[in-house]
């Protein structure tokens, strides 16, 4: 058997396994294992939770609920606890006659590890709030320590006088009696102060809240009261959220029980905490020393449980990635065992799926492997159907052409085994971009780009990179390529960060001792590789880019086009319809080349003439294809490009004519015509509309619905086939939409590959325009101010090259070769019908396990 | 004239083209090798060659008109 390439998608073969109950899992894991089987689901008509093996997957769902509350735990915990990378744990057994036990085991296991996690963490919480509480009792002590402290101090003064005064705001009239009162220093004294029986509430509120809670406490009691606060100046941190909370101390007098009450209800229904505070100072002493050495205990018991925990998270952390590992794989397992039909007689589960045919060999070595390490006497047994179903599409991608192949892919996933653009699309994809982005500086820097992220691979394949740099990283090959191309057609455009290269002897010579516009003399030579640098800086030089890039751009379209519509032979003998071939290949290929082929040789024609000898004027080869419409047969001889064009391009424009009722007509004639001979036969009736009882399809499956070209076809040989029955209209429809697709197409395509001259004029532009504003403006300046300025200028115009001409031009490039693959060329032949393959594999699950 | 470089040129792409066909070695990628030796020599060699011929028999000649006192140099 020859080996597998990109160029078609993998032969696969439909398989039969019958596995006994006992070596199930087993099996299946091996299966994951080698990660080349596609399953099908044979219980497609089940619900979800009707299946044979929901119980454990119920099961496993909890404990990997499990295993994540400790990773985000342990991830959560600082400082950071580091945990064990899977290649460093010994591997748990999953298979085998022992793994179920080891699965309870693991399963007591991880509800232990909860439980005694859940006890500490509460306990933590609650310490934590107690430690809290405490803490804002020792503040408000050490606050209204110093509040009484102050009264006590000036008490004698002032002090008293303005607690009064806050009792008489409503001016009953007492209020200039006391203050008279205090003036002659007739007041009960100083020690009447605590003698008063001024009673009071302490307590804590959050700082926001405090002008609410004085306003509202001014409204509801009078007024009646005196208020002090101060503010307390560390935060209190949150241990739950970590949110931080600013508090303020309060202590509000006031008398009477009722006021008390009062207070109290509205402290707490604003959130504030209340604090039982002695007026007497040496209680409050007291209080201070009981609350600081409680707050201590605390603290050191918070620090034990704080290390208890850690210590646990810790033994954890050593064995939870295999665990998880474990777990998401055993979930796969009855996930996968849950697709399977089971056969609870028997003891017998029955898969179906597919898998490449030359991975057959392998599978089988992998159902014996597992009949060893479950322990069973009886093997599965695997057996090959046959079927008319279509296999999935499967590509053998390499780190290499993976990117390649995701371009293709996200078109659409090819038809079985039909011609893959994506081989192609390796050299193709990466070229067209560089025409756009022709410069060599750019090219190295991205090519640069590109040998880094290769040469570094591994490494940056493990370490998280961000989701837009991983994307950069996933097409890595595609940038190296794209830079690489770009290096050489910069050599061909001769732009280098938009100044040229002179590496060869010019083609021109500019007169000498000339002043004034000055035109250069031509050498008779040619400058052999690229563009020659005398047009560099010339007045005119757009003029000629603009005229080389623009017939650049059609020739390559042309190319590219047609090699797309060649690839549709190699398909049509794969499958066996020569009808397609000269039907519609023949017709489309002529079509294309007798307007647009005959374009790109009187393009290269008219390079090789040299007008300079000739009698006549050049001709606008523009005008040239406009007129061979307009006017067919008839050619001006002043801008005739050759003898004979007249009766050249009326042939072209009638082999043209032709194509179009070619492609129009041919096809459904001649399936009309088969279809017939087929009834004549006397077959009529499989699925073919008119008696009802035979039309509905066969089997239930509808992805294998074949196209309605080949729908009659094989009614004769294989009556297992499901198919569309012959309906003259859908042909007819499908082949005229076809066609105008196509003749509409051709001329839409041309022009769209003008966007190749488009971009890369835009890019050349833009470099210039960037290098004159930025770094020739420094080049003039001399001096201490000049070097300063120059340096200045360099970083901005690197910069700005990195950022708008690398990054954004290089994406916007991207997306118009994109473009070009996707609608230009891969329209023209790649059907895209396909579904893609997608085996059972663990390889994704073990990356999961360790993001 | 050199016009026939365009067709020495092709000649030596063919050539290096059957080289690389021959010299691919087998395994997994042998298509995939062989595919891009052939587009990569194809579409290096259409780029240069309509470069080329581009400036074959030139229809205008560059003009500046910056130039002080004889050729400057670039």
């Amino acid at each position: 058997m020859s080996y597998p390439s990109l160029f078609r998608s993998e032969e696969l073969s439909k398989i039969q396994l019958f596995i006994p109950r006992e070596c199930a899992h087993d099996t299946i894991y091996e299966l994951g294992e080698t990660g080349n089987v596609h399953l099908l689901d044979l219980n497609g008509e089940v619900n979800a939770f009707q299946r044979s093996f929901v119980g454990e997957i119920r099961r496993l769902d909890e404990m990997e609920r499990r295993c994540r509350l400790f990773h985000t735990q342990i991830t959560e915990s600082s400082p950071p606890i580091g945990l064990t990378p899977l290649s460093a744990i010994p591997p748990f057994t999953s298979v085998g006659p022992r793994a179920a036990q080891a699965f309870d085991e693991l399963d007591d296991k991880l509800t232990e590890h909860e439980t005694r996690l859940n006890q500490i963490n509460s306990s933590f919480e609650v310490l934590g709030r107690r430690q809290r509480e405490l803490e804002e009792a020792r503040c408000v002590l050490r606050e209204t320590a110093g509040f009484f402290d102050q009264n006590n101090n000036n008490g004698r003064g002032r002090g008293g006088v303005e607690i009064r005064s806050s009792f008489d705001d409503n001016g009953d009239g007492s209020a200039p009696l006391l203050e008279n009162a205090a003036e002659y220093g007739t007041l009960p004294g100083e020690s009447g102060f605590n003698g008063v029986d001024l009673e009071f509430v302490a307590g804590t509120i959050e700082r926001s809240r405090m002008p609410i809670f004085e306003r509202v406490l001014w409204r509801v009691l009078r007024g009646n009261l005196y208020m002090n606060y101060s503010e307390i100046e560390e935060p209190f941190v949150d241990p739950t959220n970590g949110k931080e909370t600013y508090k303020d101390v309060f202590i509000i007098f006031a008398h009477g029980s009722e006021l008390l009450a009062k207070i109290r209800k509205v402290a707490e229904s604003m959130g504030g905490t209340l604090y039982p505070i002695d007026s007497d100072p040496d209680k409050r002493n007291d209080a201070m020393r009981e609350v600081t050495s409680r707050l201590e205990d605390i603290n050191s018991v918070l620090f034990q449980t704080g290390q208890t925990r850690r210590v646990e998270l810790g033994k954890i952390a050593e064995q939870l990635y295999s665990w998880k590992d474990a777990v998401a794989k055993e979930k796969t397992i009855y996930q996968t065992m849950n697709l399977l039909s089971y056969d609870a007689k028997k003891k017998t589960l029955v898969a179906e799926g597919w898998c490449p045919t030359r991975d057959i060999t392998g599978i089988q070595q992998a159902l014996r492997r597992a009949t060893e390490t479950a322990g069973t006497a009886v093997p599965p047994i695997l057996s090959e159907l046959q079927t008319h179903q279509t296999p999935p599409t499967f590509h053998r991608t390499t780190p290499f052409t993976e990117g390649f192949q995701t371009i293709i892919d996200s078109y659409g996933i090819a038809t079985y085994q039909e011609v893959n653009p994506g081989i192609f699309a390796v050299i193709t994809f990466p070229f067209l971009f560089a025409v756009m982005f022709g410069d060599i500086g750019h090219g190295f820097l991205a090519t640069l780009a590109g040998v880094v992220m290769v040469m570094y691979e591994r490494k940056l394949a493990k370490a998280g990179l961000g989701e837009i740099f991983e994307t950069f990283f996933f097409g890595r090959y595609i940038i190296l390529l794209m830079g690489l191309f770009s290096m050489y057609t910069g050599l061909m455009y001769n732009d280098i960060f938009s100044k040229s290269l002179h590496i060869w002897t010019s083609g021109w010579e500019w007169p000498e001792g000339k002043n004034g516009t000055v035109e250069a003399v031509a050498t008779g030579g040619t400058y052999l590789f690229g563009l020659d640098p005398a047009w560099h800086g010339a007045d005119n030089s757009l003029v000629f880019s603009n005229s080389y890039k623009m017939k650049m751009s059609i020739i390559l379209g042309v190319i590219h086009m047609t090699f797309a519509i060649c690839l549709q032979v190699p398909n049509h003998l794969k499958f066996k319809k020569p009808l397609n071939i000269y039907a519609e290949f023949i017709p489309q290929i002529l079509f294309m080349q007798s307007i647009f082929g005959y374009l790109v040789v009187c393009i290269v024609y008219k390079w090789s003439i040299d007008w300079s000898q000739s009698a006549t004027a050049p001709p606008g080869l523009l005008n040239m294809l406009i007129y061979m419409f307009l006017s067919p047969g008839t050619v001006d001889p002043s801008t005739q490009l050759y003898a004979g064009q007249s009766f050249v391009q009326v042939c072209l424009l009638l082999l043209a004519l032709v194509c179009v009722p070619w492609m129009l007509c041919l096809k459904p004639y001649m399936l009309w015509r088969e279809h017939q001979k087929i009834k004549g036969q006397g077959y009529q009736g499989i699925g073919s509309g008119s008696n009802g009882d035979d039309g509905e399809p066969r089997l239930s499956t509808t992805q294998e619905m074949q196209d309605e070209e080949d729908g009659n076809g094989h009614a004769v040989a294989e009556a297992e086939e499901d198919e569309h029955p012959f309906e003259m209209g859908d042909v007819i429809i499908h082949q005229v939409i076809h066609t105008i697709e196509f003749c509409l197409g051709c001329i839409s395509n041309t022009a769209s590959y003008l966007r190749l001259w488009a971009l890369s004029l835009a890019h050349a532009q833009l470099s210039e325009v960037l290098y004159n504003m930025t770094l020739e403006r420094a080049f003039g300046s001399t001096g201490i101010f000049g070097v300063v300025f120059t340096v200045i200028m360099f970083g901005m115009w690197f910069i700005l090259t990195l950022a708008i001409l690398c990054v954004m031009e290089g994406l916007s490039a991207f997306l118009h070769a994109l473009r070009l693959h996707w609608v230009e060329a891969n329209g023209k032949h790649y059907m895209a019908g396909g579904y893609a393959f997608t085996p059972l594999s663990f390889a994704a699950i073990e990356a999961e396990v360790e993001e | 004239m050199s016009g026939f470089l365009v067709f020495i040129m092709a000649i030596v792409a063919l050539g290096a083209g059957l080289l690389g066909w021959n010299l691919t070695p087998k395994g997994m990628n042998q298509t995939m090798i062989r595919s891009s030796i052939l587009l990569t020599l194809t579409c290096c060699y259409l780029m240069w060659a309509i470069t080329y011929m581009a400036q074959l028999h030139p229809l205008m000649a560059p003009r500046r008109s910056d130039i002080r006192s004889g050729r400057e140099a670039m």
